[in-house]
């Protein structure tokens, strides 16, 4: 084990805090969620361990400060050069810059007209830091919401962002509840019921019913990464991200020639990892499309383990299929035989005149349940709505799609 | 002395057969002297639930453990009442004479009271016990936000006795599976250590320590084999228990080395999902060969020829 350089600050307890301050500073400053809290765990560790052996040292900071594999990763990429004194640290943290830079300073993408690509929402993770009050407004639903997704310019993306983050932490929220109270039904509260019985002798006459749980909703998206999806599927993959992460009965899956699953990579890693990851995980991201042979491998893998009553199938696609269409047709019926509602998104259905007339889309419309755009952050949130809806009421299956269009809004720039 | 307490914490994991790192047995350390709970996360079958156990050897006291799951609420968390028994009260106490309020009183005493883990951590009698919080992850948010106040105030309030407060602060672990985030509150109330899969120089020392009488070389191609299929893309990637699980039925078929034979035989313990199994073993021959092992069909008579 390495020993510090003698003198360093083990007889200067005091310069040993204001080190430690100044270091918490900097890793706020890249996005580590370091409080007054942790501050204090890790000057009350550092007073507990040896300090003259540099592991304990960095050991000792690294569990008070960090909580999460991310946060570990930006310490073990900081500490080295912090602690062992070199300079780099001092241009970071001069005086002049003791408060917290604007974070979104540098996380604006440089070029500006161009379309966003995947990459460029590798920018340094702002969804936890940012507080859900702060974005809480439906401001940037309504300054931003109607806009088609395609048209955003690059430094619209982080308010883009934050409102997708809002919306699918809202509806996971909103999902994740298990009671609501009713008037009939639901089940019996031994507790209340006993006391009842007291005022009859122990018997047990009155039964004192309690809210009814609810079954969780479960999950199954399926979403089109081929080229043509590109400008969109993007959005898409942010929003199932940030759903994936507050709610656990989802199955994500991407396809464009083939099918993948890709639920584990999206839990796991941050999300600037998972979107460097997923297009190289899979092949023929931004390929062709075959839907129908990519819903029959669905079906065949993973079919009879996803699959039930309780399951909501939402397919994200334009329609846009150059396979096999009577194979899509067969998929798509026994799709919707075994879910509770079968949703396709289409962003194409933010145009105004938009007619499913591809014939892909002509194929699959007759077992839709649901066909609704998800071109805009409107349309996600009238999404989160209706998925509470059908998990809070059911759905009834009726003979034809059930068709939304987002409202036209005045500013639309068509 | 950190020195001593630190040695003392290694030991104790090696006594359990367990192998730490450093940064193991430094969480351990610090979550007891700060008095701070241990959020423990990483991906399943690492060992996580281990430290609690470990630390409540080394502290010598009781493990109490609550095991999380959906919809896991308040009632069997903290307490309830034994129905069945206050219903038999009440009808031997027909005959009688007291007020309804004196029965009342009576049936919601503490005898009738069923305690369950969190209640059982703060009602411990002689010595704070270790609470290990099972896999956080699979309850719910309400669970999580309710946790989080029990772990502030340390009191939980029954509406028929009234508030009890804890004699003692327990050590809290938390473990979680990230299936889900815990909240940012939970996060900031602990410590935190992530363990990961163990490099191939650890499994294989935690091989040879849970397996006696492995073959050396056996031992090294199992913790080779496994290492090259958690780069393989599963759903259920095994972890150290499915590897010690394997090199357990090896050694009970006498085997000293791996073939493609009994690894098929085998890879049952391995994978728990079918559409692993098909995944891998399309992909058998070539981690095979990784290994060191030959791939081509041997005849008959080699494939069974090493056995001792």
């Amino acid at each position: 084990m390495s020993r510090m350089k003698p003198g360093a600050f083990q007889h200067h307890p005091g310069e040993l805090s204001a080190n430690v301050v100044r270091f918490c500073r900097l890793l706020r400053a890249h996005g580590v969620l370091v409080g007054a809290g942790e501050q204090q765990d890790a000057l009350r560790a550092l007073a507990r361990i040896d300090l003259s052996l540099r592991e304990q040292f960095r050991l000792a900071l690294r569990i008070s400060l960090t909580k999460n594999p991310q946060e570990q990763q930006i310490f073990d990429r900081l500490f080295p050069a912090y602690w062992s004194g070199e300079s780099e640290t001092d241009q970071h943290m001069g005086p002049g810059q003791a408060a917290e830079p604007d974070p979104r300073v540098h996380r604006l993408p440089e070029g500006e007209a161009h379309q966003p690509s995947l990459s460029e929402w590798s920018a340094p993770e702002d969804a936890l830091d940012t507080e859900p009050e702060a974005t809480a407004s439906y401001s940037p639903l309504e300054v931003l919401g109607h806009r088609d997704f395609s048209q955003f310019q690059a430094d619209e993306l982080p308010a883009v962002r934050a409102a997708i983050q809002q919306i699918a932490r809202l509806l996971a929220q909103d999902l994740n509840r298990r009671y609501q109270q009713v008037r009939h039904g639901g089940r019996v509260d031994l507790r209340r019921t006993i006391r009842y019985s007291l005022r009859r002798g122990g018997e047990v006459v009155d039964l004192a019913l309690r809210r009814r749980r609810f079954q969780r909703l479960r999950l199954v998206l399926l979403c089109d990464v081929s080229r043509s999806m590109d400008l969109y599927s993007q959005f898409f993959i942010q929003f199932i991200y940030a759903f994936q992460h507050q709610y656990r009965s989802i199955e994500t899956f991407v396809f464009s020639t083939r099918l993948h699953r890709v639920s584990e990579l999206l839990r796991r890693g941050p999300l600037e990892k998972a979107l460097e990851e997923l297009p190289r995980r899979v092949p023929d991201w931004s390929g062709g499309t075959k839907i129908g042979q990519s819903l029959h491998r669905f079906l065949q893998d993973f079919g009879p383990r996803y699959l039930s009553r309780q399951t909501v199938v939402l397919i994200i696609s334009d329609g846009w299929d150059t396979g096999d269409l009577a194979l899509l047709a067969e998929s798509m019926a026994r799709l919707q035989q075994n879910s509770t509602c079968l949703i396709w998104l289409n962003p194409l259905m933010g145009f105004a005149d938009y007619q499913p007339t591809c014939r892909g889309m002509q194929t699959a419309l007759p077992y839709i349940d649901v066909f609704a755009p998800g071109h805009n952050l409107h349309s996600l949130h009238q999404l989160a709505r209706q998925l509470l809806h059908i998990r809070l009421y059911g759905f009834r299956r009726h003979r034809y799609p059930v068709v939304y269009r987002t409202p036209e809004p005045e500013e639309r720039l068509e | 002395m950190p020195h001593a307490e630190l040695a003392r914490i290694q030991q104790m994991l090696e006594e359990q057969l367990y192998v730490p790192d450093e940064s193991i047995v430094m969480s351990i350390y610090l979550a007891q002297t700060l008095n701070k709970p241990l959020l423990v996360e990483g991906p399943a079958g690492v060992g996580k639930t281990e430290i609690a156990k470990v630390m409540a050897r080394a502290l010598e006291t009781d493990l109490i453990r609550l095991q999380c799951y959906e919809g896991l609420d308040a009632t069997n968390a903290i307490y309830e009442w034994n129905y069945q028994h206050q219903l038999l009260h009440i009808k031997l106490a027909e005959q009688e004479n007291k007020s309804i309020e004196e029965k009342e009183t009576e049936i919601f005493s503490e005898k009738f009271l069923l305690k369950r883990p969190l209640l059982q951590a703060i009602t411990h009698e002689s010595q704070p016990p270790v609470l290990l919080i099972d896999e956080l992850d699979r309850a719910d948010e309400e669970f999580e936000s309710f946790l989080l106040e029990v772990l502030s105030d340390w009191q939980i309030t029954i509406p028929e006795i009234g508030t009890i407060r804890a004699s003692h602060i327990p050590h809290v672990v938390i473990t979680s599976n990230r299936t889900r985030e815990l909240s940012d509150a939970v996060r900031r109330r602990c410590l935190y250590l992530w363990i990961d899969y163990p490099d191939f120089e650890k499994e294989l020392t935690i091989v040879q320590r849970k397996v006696p009488g492995i073959d050396q070389q056996l031992a090294e191609q199992v913790c080779r084999f496994v290492e090259g299929v958690r780069e393989q893309r599963l759903a259920k990637v095994p972890g150290v228990a499915e590897t010690l699980d394997w090199a357990m039925a090896l050694v009970a078929l006498h085997r000293t080395r791996l073939d493609a034979e009994v690894v098929e035989q085998t890879m049952g313990i391995l994978f728990k999902d079918w559409q692993d199994m098909r995944q891998m073993k399309g992909a058998l021959s070539q981690l095979l060969h990784q290994v060191g092992v030959k791939t081509i069909l041997t005849p008959e008579g080699e494939s069974g020829g090493e056995k001792p």
